[in-house]
């Protein structure tokens, strides 16, 4: 599944750039993320706890970071698994310099399998905008501290 | 032959809307489906089933699960790889058989494949104990298209075999080249008919009990076939076949997906023998879409020549089947179905058709009600309409034009059947005089100045039935019946027919009754029990009482002789008759009942000559040739121009399935066979994603029409007995689905021609209507 | 298709419920329609459940003060077939008539079906029509938001942890209110793809009120303010509908799934919110 769209986070673009491979602020902007530990170079294991409405479930996976282009865009990619099924994504993120800071453009694609993929069908477009959509909320919040 | 029944009672019950002797029980739910069987001691299992479509197993973790109180045994693939493959009942030239461990080894193929089994002491810790087992995957490529599965450069399935292909399979008859050249119109269509599920109501489970006293196996499943699975799970799990007992309860739906051998059915005997108690797996919802078998998924490129006044010359397609990851008993034999049907009702007789069966990662297709013949079906009767409209013609007039004629049968196709009887413009006609035909093409006319999009839709539909003479079909193609008489009087007739639904006990009781002259009330139908019933071949392929039937109709003639010995004994005469339940001397009138005749070959005090005591007799009945039922479907729509949604105005069905003997258990037949045909042409589809992710996985999304979806159905029947069994039967378990699509599909078609629509592919949704009407008829 | 094990709860009193959900681990269940599938499916595990259909004070329907009060516990049948909303409330009545199907109806609630916030689901439409209004009791009392505030995206809503919704507000609707639902179903659940609800009030032969209240569409319920204001003022002619529905999708962010895409979801809502304004329309004296 393709997903895209673009967020404005109120930075600058060299700090929102570092802003968004920080592992510290990562951590407290993805949501229901539990823990992120480096393990390698630009690599973190991740465990978090997905609760949306009466549904919920605990997910272990990790996060890469590659193909950085200093200040203009870099790769992120995400895979993690728990009993509900298993997802994976790999987006590029790109960043421009804009009046109220720098706008996040991504363009992604997203693979959901298990129990998740093949009964939550409906639902899996709305809830992959909705964790974008917190997560720059959060990150919003994060800036301005 | 001339069909004869023997009249026997003044009110023959065979013709008549007898009320089904099955539906008491299953309409007061006390009736005995495998879920449930109780029995002391019994475990339950849970089995762990693979995420992914294509994956290395690096290795399997079950301490934690084995661990776990009331766990009594985790099984993994290497633990019973000693089990023998799951079956292909199937052979073709030059077939790739892979090796279908019962669980998977060191690979997965198909999301959903199962790798474990967790056994536990009741079914909630089997269930909490299956997370506890953790499998290291390392995921591979999936391929769940099989065009994309036969293109250049797709992950292979198999890695033996890099092509993804199963096989090829050619078949050809007549002269195609020939009757291409001579053509004056040559037109092409790609045609698919999408993945179903066929979903029964109840799905698969299944009991296993082992005797280690007398070393015995006892199968209880949910299954179509008892008696060949016996044989093939005996072979599976290594034991003497009279030692294995295959026991079938209420059956809640088979359509095909149960005419299968599972690796759960042998996964359940091979834990019921390593424990020693009896072990209970009934597959979930979302297990059995994932899992058991789905049907159909072919995409096919026809091509049709023609003269330009309709006459139909021949027939060339190209016929790619979704296999799914592995050959399932019939996998790789359905779409060879569909080539035997392609000639539908039509006289031309040069075909060629060639067939690439492609691996994918899917679960594996197999028969689904039709299975093959619906594809078939489809793809004629779409190809007709297609030509109709080039040539702008009536599609009935050439329908009518290309039918095989009463005085041609029996006929002998292109494809080497050769069709029984039939008076193909009958339900076609009757049909046309039902909808008003004329009427509604005004109406229609009206209707297109007025902007609306009405459409009429036919489909004149032939079938191949009574599967079949033993040499086409994989295990034998005979049933067998046994009919017992007690001393009382009372009948037990036992079927090696296994019917699930199809309302045997009653008309088996009919053809009893009236064969009899006994009250219906007398007769009891048992099957499903490989230790009570002969050998039987079981219920698939509209079989049931086209085999079936005349295997009983036999056996009780053969009792009909030995009444009359043991009637003129009793009598002392020399020249009696049996009929109404009573033996009657020619000379004196006197008479003797049925319960007094029985009585006295159950005492034997005294025996005719050369006759054995006892009332009993076994019929196994070889076909000579199958059935070909046939009949026509009449649908009038009405599309949406703003939704796309598609309104079912009319449906008429006149279905010709020889002589009737239940007309009301006829009708349901019908009724459910249009409305899994309705299913195919609106509603339903398994999606797979691009990595093999089944994304239809539960009933939230795979729509099955329900009841409020269906319309009202006009059915009515013509009645062309077949030659072939004494009955005159031919079979109608397959029928409505097999006529319902490709009319449904012709009237939607016909519908939107006005914007220059010619073909539209399964399931016809809204959006998908929509988007045809929004870009002008472009599909 | 076995949930994992969990703590069963009746409480009597709203208080009592209250208190066994405080720790936060606990779930509230009403007619179990949405929960206990996620439950067998374990996309749900809730180590505590605690059943609302004993508790006091969450049924009924009444009315009071222009009003009329929907307990949560009220399943979609009960509110399908009562007198009062058939009659002070229709378009209430006829939405959750074409909830799901008879079963589900039979079980389901108003107030697990406004807790659940499914984006598809029917009530959503037509209390954003309505300008309902929840109410919902807390550990510090009980407090009353409007649907709009409520529904806040995807399954998401302003109900914070450890609170119960006791019931649902909607206007009584004054004699002459022309209403209206439609809905394009999906055909495997019977949720909707996209459903609209409106209600129209005339002044002299202008729409002087309009409510469109649309379902399926974006991540939550929301009200089509554009469509409101395109219509106010007009006779309501055809080309007036027209007009006003084609922006009954804008600046949403269009689902998309199986059943139907993003642009097929936006068209459909001018399309059923065409029709039911038009019904609205010409039910309105
Ligand atoms: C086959 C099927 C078809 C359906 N079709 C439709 C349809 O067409 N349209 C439609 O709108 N819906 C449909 N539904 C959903 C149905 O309407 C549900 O009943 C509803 O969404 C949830 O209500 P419930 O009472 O069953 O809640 P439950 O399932 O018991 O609970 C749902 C959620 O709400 C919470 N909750 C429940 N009550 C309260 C309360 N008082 N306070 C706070 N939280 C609470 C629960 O904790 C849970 O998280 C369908 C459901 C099924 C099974």
């Amino acid at each position: 599944m393709k997903i895209s769209g673009s967020h404005t986070v109120a930075l600058g673009k060299e700090r929102a750039y570092e802003v968004l491979q920080d592992p510290a602020i990562l951590a407290r902007c993805i949501p229901g993320c539990e823990s992120l530990d480096r393990i390698g170079d630009d690599e973190y294991q991740m465990r978090m706890k997905m609760v949306l409405a009466a549904v919920s479930g605990q997910f272990a996976g990790k996060v890469r970071i590659a193909d950085q282009s200093p200040c203009d865009s870099f790769r992120l990619i995400v895979e993690g698994s728990g009993k509900a099924g298993f997802m994976k994504g790999e987006g590029l993120l790109r960043l421009s310099g804009i009046e109220e800071g720098t706008q996040v453009d991504f363009d992604g694609d997203v693979q959901v399998g298990g129990t998740i993929a093949s009964v939550g069908q409906r639902l899996i477009d709305a809830t992959a905008k909705l964790m974008i959509k917190r997560f720059f909320a959060k990150l919003a919040d994060s800036a301005v501290e | 032959m001339t069909p004869t029944i023997t009249r026997t009672k003044a009110e023959p019950l065979i013709g008549k809307r007898v009320k089904r002797r099955e539906d008491p029980r299953l309409i007061t739910g006390t009736a005995t489906y495998v879920d449930d069987i109780q029995m002391p001691g019994m475990h339950h299992a849970c089995i762990i089933r693979s995420p992914h479509a294509a994956a290395r197993i690096r290795g399997i973790n079950v301490s934690a699960a084995k661990e776990t109180p009331g766990v009594v045994a985790v099984f993994t693939g290497e633990d019973a790889k000693g089990v023998g493959p799951v079956p292909c009942g199937a052979s073709l030239p030059g077939l790739r058989v892979p090796h279908h461990y019962i669980l998977a080894l060191d690979r997965v193929y198909f999301a959903g494949h199962p790798v474990a089994v967790v056994v536990a002491t009741d079914k909630y810790i089997a269930r909490d104990a299956a997370d506890l087992v953790e499998v290291d995957y390392e995921e591979l490529p999936a391929v769940a298209d099989p065009e994309k599965a036969i293109a250049e450069g797709a992950p292979a399935v198999h890695p033996e075999w890099p092509d993804n292909v199963a096989f090829n399979f050619h078949q050809e008859g007549g002269d195609v080249n020939q009757a291409f050249a001579e053509a004056e119109v040559v037109l092409k269509q790609r045609i698919t008919s999408q993945r179903l599920i066929p979903t029964p109501m109840e799905t698969r489970g299944v009991v296993a009990e082992w005797k280690s006293g007398d070393k015995s196996l006892t199968v209880y499943s949910s299954t179509q076939i008892p008696h060949l699975l016996r044989t093939l799970l005996a072979g599976m799990l290594g034991l003497p076949e009279h030692k294995t007992r295959v026991v079938t309860p209420e059956v809640g739906g088979g359509f095909g997906c149960k005419l299968n051998v599972y690796a759960e059915e042998a996964l359940m005997g091979f834990v019921a023998m390593k424990i020693g108690k009896p072990v209970k797996w009934i597959e979930s919802r979302r297990e059995n879409y994932l899992c058991t078998i789905h049907g159909r998924g072919h995409v096919d490129y026809f091509e049709i020549a023609a003269k330009r006044d309709g006459t139909i010359l021949g027939l060339k397609l190209k016929l790619i089947q979704d296999l799914g990851a592995y050959h399932q008993l019939l996998t790789p034999a359905i779409p060879t179905l569909s080539v035997l049907m392609m000639p539908g009702l039509y006289r031309f007789r040069n075909i060629s058709a060639d067939i690439v069966g492609a691996f994918t990662n899917c679960v594996p297709t197999d028969a689904y009600r039709g299975a093959g013949r619906p594809e078939a079906t489809h793809g004629i009767e779409r190809m007709v309409d297609i030509l109709a409209a080039e040539l702008n013609m009536d599609p009935a007039e050439i329908r009518m034009k290309n039918f095989i004629k009463p005085d041609e049968f029996p006929f002998a196709t292109a494809t080497g059947l050769t069709y029984d009887s039939g008076e193909y413009d009958k339900p076609l006609r009757h049909a046309l005089e039902v909808a008003g035909y004329q009427k509604l093409r005004a109406e229609q006319a009206q209707a297109r100045t007025d902007g609306r999009l009405m459409g009429i839709g036919l489909s004149t539909y032939g079938e191949i039935c009574a599967f079949g003479p033993s040499p086409a079909t994989p295990a034998g193609g005979w049933e067998s019946a046994t009919v017992k008489i007690e001393p009382s009087g009372k009948v037990t007739v036992m079927t090696g027919a296994s019917p699930h639904g199809q309302g045997e006990e009653t008309t088996f009781a009919q053809i009893a009754a009236d064969e009899l002259g006994v009250d219906i009330d007398d007769v009891v139908v048992l099957h499903g029990d490989t230790a009570v019933v002969q050998y039987g071949i079981g219920t698939f392929g509209s079989r049931g009482t086209a085999v079936g039937g005349p295997a009983l109709y036999y056996a009780l003639q053969e009792l009909k002789v030995k009444i009359k010995k043991f009637g003129a004994m009793l009598l002392d005469s020399d020249d009696v008759s049996f009929e109404d339940g009573v033996c009657t001397c020619n000379h004196s009138g006197r008479t003797c009942t049925l319960a007094e005749v029985s009585g006295a070959a159950h005492r034997a005090m005294k025996l005719p000559p050369d006759t054995p005591p006892g009332m009993q007799a076994t019929y196994f009945w070889e076909p000579p040739n199958f059935t070909f039922p046939f009949g026509a479907h009449l649908v009038v729509t009405e599309v949406d121009r703003d939704t796309g949604q598609i309104q079912i105005k009319r449906y008429v069905a006149v279905d010709d399935c020889g002589r009737i003997i239940n007309p009301m258990i006829v009708d349901g037949q019908v009724h459910g066979g249009v409305a899994q045909g309705l299913g195919q042409a609106l509603y339903e589809q398994a999606v797979y994603d691009e990595n093999g992710q089944l994304l239809s996985g539960e009933l939230t999304d795979y729509a099955i029409p329900k009841a409020t979806m269906m319309p009202w159905i006009e059915s009515a029947h013509t009645e062309t007995p077949s030659p072939v069994n004494p009955l005159g039967v031919k079979g109608v378990g397959e029928a409505g689905t097999i006529g319902c699509s490709p009319a449904v599909v012709n009237s939607v078609v016909d519908a939107l021609s006005g914007l220059g629509v010619r073909h539209l592919d399964m399931p016809l949704t809204p959006e998908k209507i929509w988007a045809v009407i929004q870009k002008g008829g472009q599909a | 298709m076995i949930a994992q094990d969990f703590n069963y709860s009746t409480p009597a009193t709203i208080e009592e419920a209250l208190g066994l959900i405080s720790g936060g681990e606990a779930k509230l269940l009403a007619g179990g329609m949405s929960l206990i599938p996620l439950m067998k499916l374990r996309l749900a595990a809730p180590g505590h459940v605690v059943d609302l259909s004993r508790v006091a004070g969450l049924s009924g329907i009444s009315e009071a003060g222009g009003a009329i009060r929907v307990g949560a516990m009220m399943t979609h049948y009960e509110v399908e077939s009562s007198a009062l909303v058939r009659a002070r409330c229709t378009l209430l009545a006829e939405t959750a008539a074409m909830i799901g199907d008879v079963q589900v109806r039979n079980r389901g609630t108003m107030g697990g079906a406004v807790a659940h916030a499914d984006p598809s689901a029917d009530y959503p439409a037509a209390l954003q029509a309505l300008e309902a209004r929840v109410t919902i009791a807390g550990a510090a009392g009980t407090r009353v938001v409007s649907v709009d505030e409520f529904f806040v995206d995807t399954f998401t809503t302003g109900l914070e942890p450890g609170e119960i919704i006791t019931g649902i507000e909607v206007p009584v609707e004054p004699e002459g209110t022309g209403v209206s639902y439609q809905k394009m179903l999906q055909p495997a659940s019977g949720f909707a793809i996209v459903g609209v609800a409106v209600r129209i009030r005339k002044e002299g032969g202008v729409i002087s009120f309009a409510r469109v209240g649309v379902t399926g569409l974006g991540s939550r319920a929301y009200r089509a303010a554009g469509v409101e204001e395109r219509l106010a003022g007009t006779a309501g002619s055809a080309s007036d509908i027209a007009n006003a529905a084609a922006v009954i999708a804008d600046g949403i962010d269009a689902n998309s799934d199986i059943h139907a895409s993003a642009a097929y979801r936006a068209q459909m809502a001018r399309v059923f919110g065409a029709r039911a304004i038009q019904a609205a329309v010409n039910r309105a004296a």
